[in-house]
């Protein structure tokens, strides 16, 4: 299979897709772990979710985690659930993600795969005080 | 898409002498063949023995209950590991067309359903089916057991004598067999060595590609099949409804991969059973975590477009006797036909006689003709009868 070009969203691409009474707008916070570096950043209304993919390059047809720290100004944010989608197709993944916690608002999601080249999105569905957002980072395979 | 749009544009209208970027997205066809890999979850893959013992077995109607039925009965190596028919027949006739075993390994997901993870857990399938072989676990174990050829070669690839128990036979037929269909691959072709020159700029031997070939290249990339025929392989390994009636001659539907998918759930000899050698389990990463949605009903897996020229007909029932008839098809799709749950993916091609030509030239030289041939006879295996 062929290596892909990962978009590198550090603060740039981020978009919140849903949001279920999200809490106005706060600073966004640092968001950080000792021994953790992150390749794409997400935030939105206060809610923080870095992450980095295993392995770095997305290849199509070839499973892959994504790590992820979540962060929220003013408390503590869960991520629920991870999962993707290709906008231009309309039509996700045909694999369903788990997420495990690795330690306090840091995860690992497991069992993704890409099997188009293309656009696809990463959808992050977090929860923070008592309300759910869903953040997209965007990922060209190609 | 944007992008790609203005890219083909620029390919389209560019002079004779410049580089087109259009066929420059053929490079992701490549390089092939590519290397062979060993399967973690079977511990005799790529091990001499068990090639032998698989190369065996796979031509041995013996392993049929009637014993006039092989593997090799459907997969025919003179017709491109396939059989020429429209649907299988084994012991009775099924309801799909016999896919060919061609570069087998390189498979996500096995049949036309994705009904195994493995080519091993596949390989033994057929032996118990009612329409393919009819066998049992019983019959392979006391097969393995009274021949002396192959209980040695059993032997000698599994570290012992051949097993009493039923299911520990099956699965040891069917890992043998995956050994040696792992080594059924097919070579460069045509279309390889013009994607090689492309790599390295050769000019002169990328002109050596016949034009109409090359014109259907470009159709290929600008109707984006690449989307899903992706890769060295020219396949994702997944599942797409591409318009083809799933009704069964007989009364009622083929529901594809929606099945596919509850079988390989249910099925024992899965990859996240106890009869897979990858401790970590890492390779059933794909059975642990798939999905089924109102989507996959009527979905079948997307075949390889290498060596189709060999394995006609075409389509999971074998409904189109020529390529031209399936490029045809792709030119004139049902939209209403399928079911695109919102979709926006497939569109008909709307494609001229002459650029129906050349798709079919350009699949054409995508083939391997020398695959379509008789394995070389096993070497021998030290201490066994040849």
């Amino acid at each position: 299979m062929r290596r892909v070009r990962t978009a590198a969203l550090l603060a740039a691409g981020a978009a919140l897709v849903a949001a279920a009474g999200v809490a106005p707008a706060a600073a966004a916070p640092a968001c950080e772990a000792p021994g953790f570096t992150p390749r794409s950043r997400v935030e939105s209304a206060g809610v923080v979710v870095v992450y980095r993919t295993a392995p770095a390059a997305i290849e199509v047809g070839r499973h892959f985690q994504v790590e992820a720290l979540v962060c929220a100004a003013g408390g503590a944010a869960t991520l629920t659930g991870v999962d993707a989608d290709m906008p231009a197709h309309r039509h996700g993944m045909n694999y369903r993600a788990t997420v495990a916690t690795k330690a306090p608002g840091r995860y690992v999601a497991e069992g993704l795969l890409f099997h188009m080249p293309g656009r696809w999105r990463l959808l992050f569905d977090v929860e923070h005080a008592g309300r759910r957002a869903r953040l997209a980072s965007d990922v060209v395979v190609d | 898409m944007v992008a790609v749009t203005l890219a083909l544009t620029a390919a389209v209208a560019a002079p004779s002498s410049a580089p087109e970027p259009a066929l420059t997205r053929l490079l992701q066809h490549g390089p092939w063949p590519p290397a062979p890999a060993r399967d973690p979850s079977n511990a005799v893959s790529g091990t001499p023995a068990a090639i032998a013992l698989g190369q065996r077995l796979f031509f041995d109607p013996r392993l049929s209950a009637n014993g006039a039925v092989a593997c090799a009965t459907c997969h025919v190596p003179a017709r491109g590991w396939s059989d020429g028919r429209a649907r299988a027949v084994g012991l009775a006739e099924g309801d799909r067309n016999t896919p060919t075993v061609l570069d087998v390994a390189l498979h996500r997901w096995f049949s036309w359903d994705g009904r195994a993870d493995s080519l091993w857990s596949q390989s033994l399938k057929p032996i118990v089916d009612p329409r393919e072989m009819g066998a049992s676990g019983a019959h392979v174990a006391t097969l393995l057991r009274r021949d002396h050829a192959l209980a040695c070669l059993h032997e000698q690839a599994f570290g012992a004598a051949p097993p009493a128990d039923p299911d520990r036979a099956l699965v040891h037929t069917g890992k043998a067999i995956a050994a040696f269909l792992e080594t059924v691959r097919s070579g460069r072709t045509p279309f390889d060595d013009f994607r090689d020159a492309l790599a390295r700029g050769d000019a002169a031997a990328a002109a050596r590609y016949p034009a109409a070939a090359r014109r259907g290249a470009r159709l290929f990339v600008q109707s984006d099949c690449a989307v899903c025929h992706v890769g060295p392989a020219f396949t994702n390994g997944e599942f797409h409804d591409v318009g083809v009636p799933y009704a069964l001659p007989g009364g009622g539907v083929d529901p594809g991969r929606a099945r596919g998918i509850t079988q390989v759930r249910a099925d024992r000899f899965n990859l996240l059973g106890s009869w897979s050698d990858d401790a970590s389990r890492a390779s059933a990463v794909k059975t642990r975590h798939v999905e089924a949605s109102h989507a996959s009903f009527g979905q079948f897996r997307t075949p390889s477009l290498r060596n189709l020229a060999l394995t006609a007909p075409y389509m999971h029932d074998g409904r189109y006797a020529t390529l031209r008839e399936a490029v045809r098809h792709y030119s004139e799709l049902d939209m209403e036909r399928i079911h695109t749950h919102g979709e926006q993916l497939l569109r008909p091609l709307k494609l001229s006689a002459a650029e129906v030509d050349d798709l079919v030239a350009f699949l054409e030289s995508v083939t391997d003709r020398s695959a379509a041939r008789m394995p070389a006879s096993p070497p021998d295996v030290p201490g066994c009868p040849g």
